[in-house]
């Protein structure tokens, strides 16, 4: 298979025509660590951003960031890490959980939309990317946005470059939101929740006006040999609920202790400060329970997102009906699901139980096989599958970018 | 009036009567609005100086209803433009001669409010500042602030992707919506998102808000409510030069502080709005900095100290620190009415809406003193400093002939100093006719074609308020054919692998 290595966006555009002209559809990678996450594509060449990776411009006080779409997540993070400056949102890192190597760059970042666990205070991957450049399937490179916080210019087309996988254009370079790191973090830990009441709790968290910018639930499956971080917080085969305050000192403390208030009649809240917190934040964003070399790595794992107070009822649900193991993050708004493995990956289970919550399931990992005999994404009504294919094709007419990704149907 | 509008279709407008008919089928009784006299009401929105009365307007109070409507008009090839409150600033709800004015102000009703997630269901003609209101009770409310609040809908702001004071720190209308119903102009009634943090496949929820009543009539939507924050305190700084004021916006930012809203005023602005409401603020200052920080008490007075620091070390000339609700309401009460303000000092003024980088504010401040003189009009300026989103407000009388059409061309040089500054043409107000023919200053023909292929995918006929935003109109079957660039591999020097 060609692999094309493009070095600007000219080449990018002529590399889109080319396939236009020969129906030659192609991969979009950058680094390359998100190709196992959708429906097995038709494609037969690969067009490779990894070279586009320039910071065109860091602009602490104006809270933005210009890069090419190729720059590694790690190094655009350590540069605003710098600045005590983070991307709010908090993209997760699908490395470990996928068993795959290398960081990411900033257009998959982008591409996937995949928040962390601060997305329920901070927004997701949409609510940042400010402006775009990208080349469509006419092979034109085209502008979006600005590099400004505040805009209603046009049609905002960066919400839907997020999160599509690269099926609709080709991102060459992206200006970011960035914000200011929060001083310093406080975790309230509650042991021995059920995931319902656990709901419960992260529900009443959130509805506080603690400004809580992270509520997660681990069960006390999830605690098999689990290592680094999450290893720490195991105890006595308990379950473990973790909310997150952060901000300046004095005020993390002080919410600490009002929040404390709060849940007590849910039970003695644990803190954790600091780095210790950041580093078990970490872990659940990046789903190591789960990870690809633990000890359900060989499981296929569901990300579910769903209204977030019905989330403790619909894991709970899903884990005794497939015997599969699950984690809450986002207050319940977002459930990881590791099911035992089945050819069908349980599909039927978890998409009717998902879809009675009003949720949509994902399966974000399977192997090839399972992936391209079912929906990896959720399938839409049909009114609405008929207009986003058709906002697809006023991206992509002739279907030359990262061709079925996102849906099974004809176009495979 | 100075903008072009589609030309009106001679063949509907002979057949008003039999569409009129045909609407009142649809909607019974006082839903169908058709004499000269009733429709005045509608002639116009916010952007006052564009009028023009509508072919009939039509104000159904049920979803089957605006199906039934746009299903028909889809088939009729008759042109509708939809329509909340009426205050866009911008002209995205003028009428056209030959279209039906689709009012959603019967919608009015909030169908749910569920604080376990976090969120209200809305009717589309519910009042942004109701919604807040309805969840008060509970410590709620709703972030997005529009200064036009009090009036403006829901739907609205969510076709103009609104803002408000304190956007900085809580987001526009798009970071706050998560789901809508939707009736096509095809009459397809959609639903898109609902209560969960992220919808299935593409964000369209995105990219309907914003989209100037162009893609869809919305008519439900699901937004998310925040707690109330603890406290809010403010500061009032005043600066002998706007520099220095500036640079106190971008100090306070850099220094890792996002203030619940942070709002500039020039001397100008500052003279009028004292002259107006008496709120105590300095007159002898070039540039008067309103900065509020809320949270947990402890959080915003330590803020508040940090932020003295900032400004005094920016040489600050006047500085008040807000001690209780009446002294902060008393801060805000000057800059909440700079608008009726500066309208006792002028007959007319025009209120601009651009958005430049923060460290460009002293340069677009000696820009626009210099296009005032060109011009020769007065101009008071007020913005969101903190996101650098300015509302120049263009002083001017219409009855003096050439005044208008003066301060249009005033206003069109912001805009394109704004874009030149690395800013965009308007941050909060929206496109509409205002700035349509300036789109062109931000983005290429392709960029524009790229914008309007996606209309295509939601109204092929473009049907569905046509004038609006894009200042040329292309037929979708030819933005939607393929140019064929030819070519084996085009490519021969790019490295392979």
């Amino acid at each position: 298979m060609d692999t094309l290595k493009v070095r600007d966006a000219k080449d990018v555009e002529e590399v889109v025509r080319a396939a236009i002209a020969n129906d030659q559809p192609l991969e979009i990678v950058g680094h390359g660590s998100k190709r196992l996450i959708g429906q097995p594509m038709a494609t037969n060449a690969v067009l490779d951003l990894s070279a586009l990776n320039a910071v065109y411009s860091y602009e602490p006080n104006e809270l933005i960031i210009t890069v090419e779409a190729g720059a590694p997540l790690a190094d655009v993070k350590s540069l605003i890490d710098a600045k005590s400056q983070q991307f709010a949102f908090d993209p997760m890192d699908t490395a470990p959980l996928l068993g795959t190597r290398g960081g990411g760059t900033i257009g998959g970042m982008i591409g996937a939309g995949l928040a962390g666990s601060r997305r329920v205070k901070a927004g997701g991957a949409r609510d940042h990317l400010l402006g775009a450049h990208a080349v469509s399937g006419f092979g034109d490179s085209f502008k979006t946005g600005g590099k400004v916080v505040k805009n209603v210019t046009g049609y905002d087309l960066c919400k839907l470059l997020t999160g599509s996988w690269g099926t609709l254009a080709v991102i060459t370079e992206v200006t970011l939101k960035v914000m200011p790191r929060p001083e310093s973090e406080r975790t309230l830990v509650l042991r021995g929740l059920d995931d319902v009441t656990a709901n419960r709790v992260m529900t009443a968290a959130l509805g506080s006006p603690f400004d809580v910018s992270s509520a997660a639930h681990l069960p006390s499956s999830v605690f098999r040999p689990a290592g680094g971080a999450l290893a720490a917080l195991a105890s006595q085969g308990q379950s473990v609920t973790l909310l997150r305050l952060e901000g300046i000192e004095a005020s993390a403390a002080s919410r600490a202790a009002s929040l404390t208030k709060l849940v007590a009649g849910f039970g003695a809240a644990e803190l954790i400060e600091d780095a210790v917190s950041t580093e078990i934040w970490n872990a659940i964003r990046d789903v190591l329970p789960f990870a690809a070399d633990g000890a359900l790595g060989a499981w296929p794992v569901w990300r579910i997102v769903c209204p977030p107070a019905s989330g403790g009822a619909l894991g709970q649900t899903l884990a005794r009906e497939t015997g599969g193991d699950v984690i809450y993050d986002w207050g319940g708004g977002l459930i990881w699901a590791a099911l035992p493995p089945k050819p069908d990956a349980q599909a039927a289970t978890v998409r009717s139980r998902v879809e009675a919550a009003g949720g949509h399931a994902t399966l974000i990992r399977a192997a090839e096989e399972v992936r391209r005999h079912l929906d990896v994404f959720q399938p839409q009504a049909s009114g609405l599958a008929a207009l986003a294919e058709r906002v697809r094709q006023s991206f992509d007419p002739k279907n030359i970018l990262n061709r079925g990704r996102m849906a099974r149907g004809p176009a495979t | 009036m100075s903008i072009m509008m589609p030309a009106a279709d001679e063949a509907v407008l002979a057949r008003r009567d039999a569409i009129v008919a045909a609407l009142r089928a649809i909607v019974p009784g006082e839903g169908v609005i058709d004499t000269p006299a009733e429709m005045i009401p509608y002639e116009s929105d916010g952007l006052t100086a564009y009028r023009q009365p509508p072919m009939v307007v039509v104000l159904p109070d049920t979803t089957d209803q605006v199906s039934q409507v746009l299903k028909y008009c889809h088939e009729q090839g008759i042109k509708v433009v939809p329509r909340g409150s009426g205050t866009s600033l911008s002209g995205g709800a003028l009428p056209l001669k030959d279209a039906v004015l689709l009012g959603l102000g019967k919608f009015k009703r909030i169908r749910e409010i569920d604080f376990d997630n976090r969120v209200v269901v809305t009717e589309p003609g519910v009042t942004n500042l109701a919604i807040s209101q309805a969840v008060a009770h509970a410590g709620f409310y709703y972030a997005p602030d529009p200064s036009s609040q009090i009036a403006c809908s829901i739907g609205g702001n969510v076709a103009e992707n609104s803002g408000g004071v304190h956007c900085l720190k809580y987001g526009m209308t798009t970071n706050n919506v998560l789901g809508c119903e939707i009736v096509l102009i095809s009459g397809e009634i959609l639903r898109i998102g609902g209560k969960s943090a992220e919808n299935s496949g593409y964000d369209l929820m995105g990219v309907i808000t914003g989209s100037e009543g162009l893609l869809g009539v919305i008519t439900e939507i699901t937004v998310r409510i925040l707690q109330k924050p603890e406290t809010a305190r403010a500061l009032m700084v005043g600066f002998a030069q706007v520099e220095a004021a500036g640079e106190c916006v971008a100090r306070i930012i850099g220094a890792g502080i996002i203030p619940g809203g942070m709002e500039m005023m020039d001397k100008p602005a500052i003279h009028a709005a004292e002259a107006f409401v008496q709120a105590g603020y300095p007159l002898d200052v070039e540039a008067l900095l309103i900065i509020e920080l809320d949270g947990p008490g402890v959080e915003v007075d330590e803020l508040i100290g940090r932020v003295e620091a900032i400004a005094k070390a920016c040489g600050s000339v006047t500085l008040q620190i807000s001690t209780n609700e009446t002294e902060r309401n008393l801060f805000w009460a000057g800059r909440k009415a700079a608008f009726p303000a500066v309208g006792r000092i002028s007959p007319d003024y025009l209120c601009m809406d651009g958005t430049i980088p923060r460290g460009a504010l002293p340069k677009a401040l000696t820009r626009i003193r210099e296009l005032s003189e060109k011009y020769d009009l007065g101009v008071a300026n007020v913005f969101h400093a903190g996101d650098g989103n300015l509302h120049p407000l263009i002083l001017y009388d219409a009855n003096k002939p050439g005044e208008m059409e003066r301060a249009e061309a005033f206003g069109a040089d912001i805009l394109r100093c704004c874009v030149e500054l690395g800013g965009v043409l308007t941050g909060e107000h929206g496109v509409g006719i205002e700035k349509r023919d300036l789109m062109p200053e931000m983005f290429s023909e392709i960029d524009l074609n790229q914008q309007q292929r996606l209309k295509c995918a939601f109204d092929a006929q473009g049907l569905l308020n046509p004038g609006k935003v894009f200042p040329v109109l292309h037929r979708c079957a030819e933005l939607g054919r393929m140019h064929v660039h030819g070519g084996k591999l085009a490519f021969p020097d790019i490295p392979r692998f």
